[in-house]
């Protein structure tokens, strides 16, 4: 898979429906436009492309911070990447728009998704992802009392425990995911799936844990909410 | 209630633990999401699942707080 199939793959779920008589006018303009022929159609294409390239470099204004490494020039390179893919991305989808929100909060989600997902893979670029778990994380915290801190080491305990009940791939995405702090479209594109399906093994990993834990008579973590 | 790092860290293992939409459902609701959030309405009401999925899901907790800022901060223009 490519990277940009793994990222748009996240959009795939989006059921094809014709937009509300209430969608608001400059929305219908919108899909008007875009469905126009000729100029029309090319200048609101151009239009839509200012529109995401402004929500591209708003995410990536975001993350600049977490990527010391990168040049201005780069970022804005990012930027245009993700607004070309989220231009595509929106075009081939727009019977799908569901007139649920204006049109252009739908068309931001997809050039801050394309961006987001750019700028995690590139933080990891070249990096090892972690699939073991190397060093167990431990309590240490001076404000919490020492029954809190015996209470909290269970947890962690039968959490860690609780490992030996998943299966092999559940136990790699959980460690990846939850313990090691991999971003979820890094480890999709390394292990060549898709964030949905990540999630889900995820998802899967935690309700196993979790009634793990609760089995232990360690119950404490249903309450965290 | 602010977490403690411990509280994070447990967070992050166990998940939400309450029933979630997945990822796909997120990014299809997401737009409605934070438009219902801005209009000042129950939108965990609206979109069941959601909002737990944020908890559960870094990534798309990032996207959603993206959308929502870059949504308030054009209509505050």
């Amino acid at each position: 898979m490519t990277p940009r199939a793994a990222s748009v793959a996240a959009v795939e779920a989006e059921p094809v429906v014709s937009p509300p008589a209430t969608l608001d006018l400059e929305s219908r303009r919108w899909l008007a436009d875009l469905r126009a022929e000729g100029k029309a159609h090319d200048l609101a294409v151009v239009r839509l492309h200012e529109l995401l390239l402004r929500a591209a470099r708003f995410e990536v204004s975001r993350r600049q911070r977490s990527l010391p490494h990168l040049r201005g020039n780069e970022l804005d390179d990012i930027a245009h990447e993700a607004a070309d893919d989220a231009l595509v991305s929106i075009l081939g989808r727009l019977d799908r728009f569901r007139g649920a929100s204006r049109f252009t909060t739908w068309a931001y989600k997809f050039a801050l998704l394309e961006a987001a997902v750019k700028l995690r893979r590139r933080a990891w670029q070249g990096r090892e992802i972690p699939l073991e778990p190397e060093t167990w994380p431990t309590f240490s915290s001076p404000t919490a009392g020492p029954e809190t801190q015996v209470e909290q080491a269970e947890l962690l305990a039968a959490v860690r425990e609780g490992l030996e009940l998943l299966t092999p791939h559940q136990r790699t995405v959980f460690v990846a995911l939850a313990l090691n702090g991999v971003p979820i479209d890094v480890l999709a594109e390394r292990l060549d799936t898709t964030r949905g399906a990540l999630y889900k093994t995820l998802h899967d990993a935690r309700r196993k844990l979790r009634a793990h834990v609760a089995a232990a008579g360690l119950a404490e973590a249903e309450r965290d909410q | 209630m602010t977490k403690t790092p411990e509280r994070r860290l447990l967070h992050a293992l166990l998940g939400p633990g309450e029933p979630e939409v997945g990822c796909d459902e997120c990014f299809a609701a997401l737009d409605r999401y934070v438009e219902l959030e801005l209009a000042g309405a129950d939108a965990d009401a609206e979109i069941p699942g959601l909002r737990a999925h944020l908890d559960g899901c870094p990534a798309c907790r990032e996207e959603h707080d993206s959308l929502y800022a870059l949504v308030r901060a054009e209509r505050s223009e």
